[in-house]
């Protein structure tokens, strides 16, 4: 069914339900794989992403994006690779999505490149950081998904970075073609709003405004690209708080529950 | 281990989201179950004035508007509500009653449902859009309540619950929630919600439920001018039904195979012809098949079944019983599809409920017939042969388009109307929908299966805005056809090197004057409309010693610039002939050869092909001769230029004696011509006239004819005569000829019953003369017209004439009716029509000036060229008179004048006039004559529309009447077009 996105105006209700301003309930957990390094599992409504990153460890046979570091890890600085893998059953229709695939490929070199801005790579010469993405669902903003669900993974894994790579996405209530000046700009698109409208995904560096990726793929007027950025920008701050309560609330736990030392402090946690 | 389940109770929000799960099939078959996510709240608007709470939470868009509340605090009351009341109307009401909806007396305050806007959107676009534009109308005051997503209203589809009860239940909800919403505004009068269904099980549901519910025909009656609106209401479809006949897949029968066809038409069980649809009834089309002498009436969708005007297809006579009088009504398209939803196209049955309708009037009216003379034999298509499908030029219909597919750059189907009336609309899918909109475009048909009721196609291109003058010229031209595109290189790469210099060589020696004559010192003058620039032909005459007259006609020599089968022979054969448009000329051949070289201008040498007669005073021919020549022509006159110097007395040199001797041996050839029979037939013609600068049409002026007219006309006839005889006798089977075909008598009954039961008059057809007589006796003494609407009426029951080889008719098949002449064929206008090019080539073969060409020998050739030029030739025609009338329409633009016009046709349910001023003709139908539809009853056998009720006019055939013209730009088509509006009768 086609995405009618006319209705919006009559009530400033988005097709599912949503107003303009508002992100798709975020669930996410951290440590959900006690075997590795580092693990997350993510959701954005319904895209549902599982990362694990593998390192800071010796460089293997390269493969995948890798960002930062040279030809086999020889560099001072270690590098990061990134590895995404869309399960078939991800999407509407059952599809195999090979390893070449040039969209897949892209968002790998997305990741590691946005995660490279944050992670203190100096730190490790001569080595790597594996990070696995799964896509479990796809409903939409998936490459939002995929750098949120990579940076608590970092986080759990405990590699140290500057601060939160927290993405999201904005579009505009009407296409390019409609050249609606009065279009509203939307935050965190889902899937069948993706397909008809104008969208970019967006991510930041903690709580600055510091953007460490911008990804624009469809038309739109660039008197409209200004609020849609905004917005954008906002919806990653928003983001920002809710790793960092799902960070802190596990750690909480930890401590709680003694797997982390006393010492540390609930106190210092705040 | 880690558990990645959530549990739900975690989650403050949990309650808030649900998820709407659906399972859908794509158009290819497969299944896919879709899942989306809804989030409940609580802060969408009851949108009531009255309401205090819900401001405080409403909503407002990025920039900080808020969204104005609509419903208002005083609602209008009924009967049964004092108080006064919101109504919520479910799918059903919507789908049945939209009229009602739109009604300006009642339905104010309405309460639409998210869910009932949704269904509605799926069962039928045209009406979901005519919704959405009540929802923007602010006086209607209409409100889109998104029940979906308000935490109270959102119904969860139940257990073993169709989809249509989950969705009837979510109205139903939506009401109660109003209802007990409304009460606590505390306000002192509260308006009652009431619900609007035509379901029965919905209301009683409703009436359980304790909420008031109504029919729309039980509400209707508590409004105060109820009666009027009841008659909107159309009667309830029965569910089942419906469904019952959906079920069958295949909507036409299917064809039959190839060789059972081609046996059947042996057999002589079934013919084969050219399907042809009136042009005034979508649904009804004819053929004429070489076994009967009247056309076959097809009726129906099915029985056409899939054929499309032009198609040849094989038919089979249907029995008796269901033979059927040609229609008296005018079924039009537009008017009954309107509502169709273009991507529904699995959803009905072939014949909507509303064609079968106007289809049963007929048959009604065909059974209480008691002559049964009348009645027609019917025939249904059982298979096609050959498809004439070409690319059609016309606009999407703006009612099919989905809000959706204006913006997005997904892939739609849309309606598009094709320009064309006979062509039905065409489905296409199109990702462009958005840039489409309001342009004129392209498109072909690719296929029309059983289970598709329209045909598909697909894009071509765009031509840009509608009512540009440049869309719109460039329509014309593809619609008929018509090449336009520039000349290529190969084709000007054939034209002289010299260019604009090229002159005749002054030395005779050279080749150039082999054979030629040199007629440079005879007072040769041409004669042609204003502004003419391509001129073919010009004309001497001087008296003779013996008293007798020498005249020569000299025609441009094209054939000696155009040598067969070069790039440029091969192009204008395409072309065929040049196209005269309004503002606009197609050439057939280059502007070097149309303009300058070949056009016989005046003060300059020109090659000419001449023909020379010796005529007596009464102009016999004495005897006629063909020769190339050289002339140098004294003056080129316009017609009426020519015409003031004939009639200037003091003019008396040579040149005007010249022309006053060619006047009066036109006016004695004109009259044996009439003598021998010739018609003089009619056509409404009428000239744009055009703002000089702007070139923006601003009059329109019928043409007014000169006797300087008819004597170009009479010389050229003579001419083109005597080639024919010249050519026919030197090549008896190659020669390109022109016939005109004696018009079946039965083409006649009609004009002729129509003559004699309106005015006693006789029609007598036996032969083109007593035609011509008895058209002439045709006269009204009271209406000059008369006699010249007959003419128009009579012409458009002729044959059209024809190009032909000559070997392929005999001799007695050579006659030209029109013009009552045994032979006839085109010579004199070479440079824009290529027939005469061809006849020049066989003439400078027969009088030996050339070696004969084979290309003008071979009969396989010659067929091919008449049967490509006599459809370009027809094409140019349409597309001439198209243009006409799209300038004439775009003159009228904003105006509004009162004309006369008379009565040319007939219906049950309205009536053609044509106005002659304009030389346009309008459909005025019943529904036209007054805001109520007027009763009217319909006499086929005296011809007479007799109307009651809430106008009473007779109208008549033939009757002069007062009609309002006004251009009215047509909002479901966007076509603008000539309206009439009957003002009186005479």
């Amino acid at each position: 069914m086609p995405l009618d996105t006319s209705t919006y105006s009559l009530a400033l209700l988005r097709v599912d339900g949503r107003r303009w301003n508002e992100l798709r309930r975020l669930h996410a957990q951290i440590r959900t794989q006690a075997a590795a390094d580092g693990s997350s599992y993510l959701e954005m409504g319904h895209t549902k992403v599982m990362c694990v990153v593998t390192g800071p460890s010796e460089p293997g046979p390269r493969r995948g994006g890798g960002i930062g570091g040279g030809a086999g890890g020889q560099s001072k600085d270690a590098e990061v690779v990134v590895n995404i893998v869309i399960a078939g059953f991800s999407s509407v229709d059952r599809k195999r999505r090979g390893r070449g695939d040039k969209r897949t490929q892209e968002m790998q070199s997305t990741v590691a490149n946005a995660l490279a801005a944050s992670l203190h790579t100096h730190l490790f010469p001569h080595s790597q950081i594996n990070v696995s993405l799964h896509v479990l669902s796809q409903d939409g903003s998936l490459l939002a998904a995929l750098i949120n669900a990579a940076t608590l993974a970092c986080v759990d894994a405990g590699i140290p970075m500057t601060d939160y790579v927290a993405a999201c996405t904005a579009g505009s209530t009407s296409t390019y073609a409609a050249n609606d000046e009065s279009a509203d700009p939307l935050l965190d698109l889902n899937h069948q709003e993706e397909q008809e409208l104008p969208s970019l995904t967006v991510a930041t560096l903690g709580d600055s405004d510091r953007v460490v990726v911008l990804v624009c793929e469809s038309r739109v007027q660039i008197s409209r690209l200004e609020g849609m950025l905004a917005v954008g920008v906002d919806g990653c701050k928003q983001v920002r708080e809710l790793l960092d309560r799902v960070v802190r609330e596990k750690g909480q736990r930890m401590i709680l529950e003694g797997t982390v030392e006393k010492g540390t402090g609930l106190n210092d946690l705040d | 281990m880690a558990s990645l389940k959530r549990s739900h109770a975690l989650d403050p929000l949990a309650a808030n989201i649900s998820s709407k799960i659906y399972v859908r099939s794509t158009k290819s078959g497969k299944v896919q179950k879709i899942v989306r996510e809804v989030y409940l709240r609580q802060d969408i608007p009851c949108s009531s004035r009255l309401c205090h709470s819900c401001p405080k939470n409403a909503p407002s868009s990025a920039a900080g508007k808020p969204i104005p509340f609509v419903l208002s605090e005083a609602p209008a009351g009924t009967s049964t509500f004092p108080q006064g009341h919101y109504l919520v109307p479910d799918t059903n009401a919507f789908l049945t009653a939209m009229d009602l909806f739109e009604q300006e007396s009642a339905f104010y305050d309405v309460i639409v449902p998210q869910i009932v806007l949704e269904e509605l959107r799926n069962r039928s676009l045209p009406l979901y859009n005519r919704l959405i534009s009540l929802t923007k109308s602010e006086e209607k005051r209409f409100h889109v309540f998104f029940n979906e997503f308000r935490l109270e209203t959102y119904v969860p589809r139940r257990e073993g619950e169709t989809v249509n009860d989950r969705n009837d239940r979510a109205v139903r909800k939506t009401v109660a929630w109003y209802a007990e919403h409304l009460a606590q505004t505390k306000a002192k009068k509260v308006p009652a919600v009431v619900m609007l269904s035509n379901d029965r099980e919905n209301l009683r549901k409703a009436k359980e439920e304790g909420i008031h519910a109504f029919s729309m025909a039980d509400y209707v009656k508590q409004l105060k001018d109820g009666d009027k609106l009841l008659d909107m209401i159309p009667e309830i479809e029965d569910r089942d039904d419906v469904k019952e006949k959906r079920l069958g897949g295949n909507l036409y029968p299917e064809y039959f195979s190839m060789s059972k066809m081609m046996t059947g038409v042996k057999n002589g069980l079934l013919h084969q012809g050219i399907f042809n649809v009136s042009p005034y009834n979508y649904l009804e089309g004819s053929i004429r098949v070489p076994a009967f002498p009247k056309a076959l009436l097809i009726l129906g969708r099915e029985n056409i079944n899939r054929s499309i005007d032009g198609d040849l297809v094989v038919v089979e006579v249907l029995p008796k019983d269901q033979w059927k009088e040609p229609s008296t009504q005018i079924i039009e398209e537009d008017a009954i599809t309107k509502n169709e939803n273009p991507d529904a196209d699995d959803a009905e049955d072939v014949v909507s409920a509303k064609e079968r309708k106007a289809l049963q009037e007929e048959v009604k009216r065909a059974h209480s017939k008691t002559t049964e003379g009348h009645a027609q034999p019917t025939a249904r298509v059982v298979g096609v042969i050959k498809r004439n499908w070409r690319q059609y030029v016309g606009h999407i219909d703006q009612s099919s388009v989905s809000q959706s597919a204006q913006q997005g750059r997904k892939q739609d189907t849309v309606f598009v109307i094709p320009m064309d009336k006979k062509i039905p609309k065409i489905l296409l899918r199109t990702r462009q929908v958005a840039e489409l909109l309001g342009k004129r475009i392209l498109v072909t048909i690719d296929a029309w299966d059983r289970s598709s009721r329209h045909p598909v196609g697909h894009f071509v291109r765009n031509l840009g805005e509608l009512e540009t003058k440049q869309a719109e010229t460039e329509a014309l031209l593809l619609e008929y056809d018509v090449q336009y595109r520039p000349f290529p290189k190969t084709v000007l790469d054939c034209l002289p090197k010299e260019g604009h210099d090229w002159r005749v060589p002054q030395n005779l020696d050279d080749p150039g004057w082999k054979d030629r004559e040199d007629l440079r010192h005879l007072n040769i003058c041409s004669i042609d409309p204003i502004g003419c620039q391509d001129i073919d032909d010009a004309l001497h005459s001087k008296p003779l010693p013996n008293g007798n007259f020498e005249v020569g006609v000299h025609i441009a020599d094209v054939s000696h610039f155009v040598k067969p089968n070069n790039a440029m022979d091969t192009e204008a054969s395409i072309r065929a002939t040049s196209v005269y448009l309004v503002d606009k000329r197609i050439d057939m051949l280059p502007m070097l050869l149309g303009t300058d070289l070949c056009s016989l201008k005046p003060y300059v040498e020109r090659y000419a092909f001449s023909v020379i007669w010796e005529l007596t005073p009464d102009a016999d021919i004495v005897s006629s001769k063909f020769t190339k020549s050289v002339i140098k022509s004294r003056e080129a006159f316009s017609y009426e230029q020519a015409q003031l110097r004939v009639d200037d007395d003091s003019q008396q040199d040579d040149l005007t004696k010249s022309i006053r001797i060619l006047m009066a041996l036109s006016k004695k050839l004109k009259q044996k011509r009439l003598d021998a029979g010739a018609l003089s037939l009619s056509s409404p013609e009428v000239k744009v006239q055009m703002e000089s600068e702007t070139s923006d049409p601003i009059d329109v002026k019928t043409k007014v004819l000169l006797d300087t007219m008819s004597l170009v006309e009479e010389f050229m006839l003579l001419a083109n005569t005597s080639v024919a005889r010249r050519i026919h006798e030197a090549f008896p089977q190659t020669a390109i000829l022109r016939r005109h075909g004696a018009p079946p008598k039965t083409n006649f009954d009609e004009l002729a019953n129509q003559l004699k039961v309106k005015k006693g008059l006789d029609l007598s057809v036996e032969s083109s003369r007593a035609l011509a007589d008895s058209l002439d006796r045709c006269v009204d003494p009271k209406e000059s017209f008369f006699n010249t609407l007959i003419r128009i009426m009579a012409t458009r029951c002729m044959m059209s004439a024809e190009y032909f080889c000559s070997g392929t008719q005999a001799y007695p098949e050579f006659r030209h009716y029109g013009l009552a002449s045994e032979i006839y064929t085109h010579f004199t206008s070479p440079i824009r029509r290529y027939a005469d090019l061809v006849a020049h080539r066989q003439l400078a073969a027969a009088i030996e000036y050339e070696p004969v060409h084979p290309s003008v020998r071979s009969r396989g050739k010659l067929e091919a060229v008449c049967k490509n030029i006599n459809v370009r030739h027809r094409n140019a025609q349409l597309a001439g008179r198209a243009s006409i009338a799209y300038y004439v329409g775009q003159a009228l633009r904003g105006k509004a004048t009162e004309e006369d016009g008379f009565v040319m046709k007939i219906f049950s349910n309205g009536f053609v006039v044509l106005v002659p001023r304009f030389g346009i003709e309008s459909l005025i139908r019943l529904r036209d004559l007054a805001e109520m539809e007027p009763q009217a009853e319909f006499d086929a056998e005296t011809y007479t529309l007799k109307t009651s009720g809430s106008r009473e006019v007779t109208v008549e055939l033939f009757q002069k009447v007062r009609v309002r013209v006004t251009d009215q730009k047509d909002e479901t088509t966007g076509k603008r077009g000539v309206k009439m509006e009957l003002v009186s009768t005479y």
